[in-house]
């Protein structure tokens, strides 16, 4: 019996030497994610929310004045609040300019364009994280069915490389997250519908609740083009594992929204 | 028989707001007027649900007889099937009354909001359907509190 109990902990030892050795975490994000349960702040952070936009949700939620208002005012209410109290202070002179985008010249929706990293990092819907091979992850999501490579051996950025739409992402585990810094991004646009530069730097800090059922993401941005101070983003997905993503196609433009009236 | 009317009992304000904030990602409103519904009726033809946007093609009968083939626009099947949605979920050669965002320039073309059928089930646009259940949460909610007890 002593010698069963010591093979096992003796397994259980060379197990946990070789997930370390190969950066696995403690607690794996690997899996499909999607859509959060329908709660007010989830709901409100299934796209992209701020502490100042929760805090305001809540206060709204909870004054029984607001008793008799629909959801979609408060939630609408709460977003207005974080663009306007919180996103537009940290905006640019430079980024003020173009914000917010402008929806009848948005060249996602005019031009079909694919949204750049700044965009589809909290974007709506499923979100699945693979292990692609030892050295890395791949993050699809959903909205557009895009892809991203996030290296977990440390690689810097190749010297001399071009901004791309996804940028560069080298990831690491901390304790129980999942933390990804990203930088060589080509310029486009934020969630927030500002404009953001190539030297816009991102770092993503993953956890997993206790229970495993829900992904929340906080997401630091800085550029010195577009920000004057740092913008923290969150995000929540539900564990899904029956959700699936559809590829895109036949994305259409729309030949009506330049005679808008 | 004229099928196409204008419905503002339909003009509600959660509605109405709902659509600023959850179809901003999707630039809808260059293309829909979110400030106004109205409901056709008619026959469908076509339903594709696909991404980016789920498209549904309606033929409608107007009182001279003839009939105008509507196209109806819908959030992608990304939202749709979150919603519980599948592509039998509408099928060709039912008969539908459609509620939804017209275009600013009135032309055949809506972006759904809700469908009725003949026997009368409603279907809801997903992400409207979501925020109908918050608020019947804080209703019951609000039910539960105890009575404020008040000072002698």
């Amino acid at each position: 019996m002593h010698r069963i109990s010591a093979v096992i902990a003796t397994v259980g030892v060379v197990l946990a030497c070789a997930a370390s050795a190969t950066g696995q975490s403690p607690q794996t994000f690997e899996g499909m994610w999607s859509d959060p349960p329908v709660t007010p702040e989830d709901n409100f952070c299934s796209w992209w929310c701020t502490d100042a936009g929760v805090e305001r949700l809540r206060a709204l939620l909870a004054d029984p004045a607001n008793d008799a208002r629909p959801f979609g005012q408060l939630v609408a209410e709460a977003n207005a609040h974080q663009e306007n109290q919180y996103i537009r202070p940290r905006l640019s002179a430079a980024a003020l300019k173009t914000y917010p985008l402008d929806v009848a010249t948005d060249p996602g929706f005019t031009r079909c364009e694919p949204w750049g990293f700044a965009r589809q990092v909290t974007s709506r819907h499923q979100l699945q994280i693979r292990r692609t091979g030892p050295d890395r992850l791949e993050m699809r999501y959903g909205e557009w069915d895009a892809h991203r490579i996030v290296y977990l051996d440390g690689r810097p950025r190749p010297a001399g490389q071009a901004p791309t739409l996804m940028g560069h992402s080298v990831g690491r585990y901390e304790g129980g997250a999942l933390v990804i810094e990203t930088s060589g991004v080509a310029p486009s646009w934020t969630q927030f519908r500002s404009a953001h530069s190539d030297q816009l730097r991102t770092i993503e800090r993953y956890t997993r609740s206790a229970d495993g059922q829900r992904l929340q993401l906080s997401l630091s941005m800085t550029d010195p083009w577009g920000l004057r101070e740092p913008v923290v983003l969150k995000k929540v997905w539900r564990w899904a594992p029956g959700a699936e993503i559809a590829p895109y196609k036949d994305c259409q433009r729309p030949n009506e929204s330049a005679t808008r009236k | 028989m004229t099928t196409v009317r204008h419905s503002l009992l339909l003009l509600i304000p959660a509605l109405t707001v709902s659509v600023d904030v959850a179809s901003a990602h999707h630039s809808f409103a260059a293309v829909y007027d979110q400030k106004r519904t109205i409901t056709v009726e008619g026959v469908v033809t076509e339903f594709r649900l696909v991404n980016p946007h789920s498209l549904m093609l309606i033929d409608v009968t107007e009182a001279s007889g003839r009939v105008v083939k509507w196209t109806v626009e819908f959030d992608g099947r990304l939202n749709l099937t979150e919603g519980g949605w599948t592509e039998r979920s509408i099928v060709a050669g039912e008969r539908i009354t459609v509620t939804g965002n017209p275009t600013h320039i009135d032309s055949p073309r809506l972006f759904f909001r809700r469908l009725t059928r003949p026997n009368g089930i409603e279907i809801i646009r997903p992400m409207d359907a979501q925020e109908n259940t918050i608020d019947e949460q804080r209703r019951r909610a609000r039910e539960k509190k105890p009575a404020a007890v008040s000072s002698p």
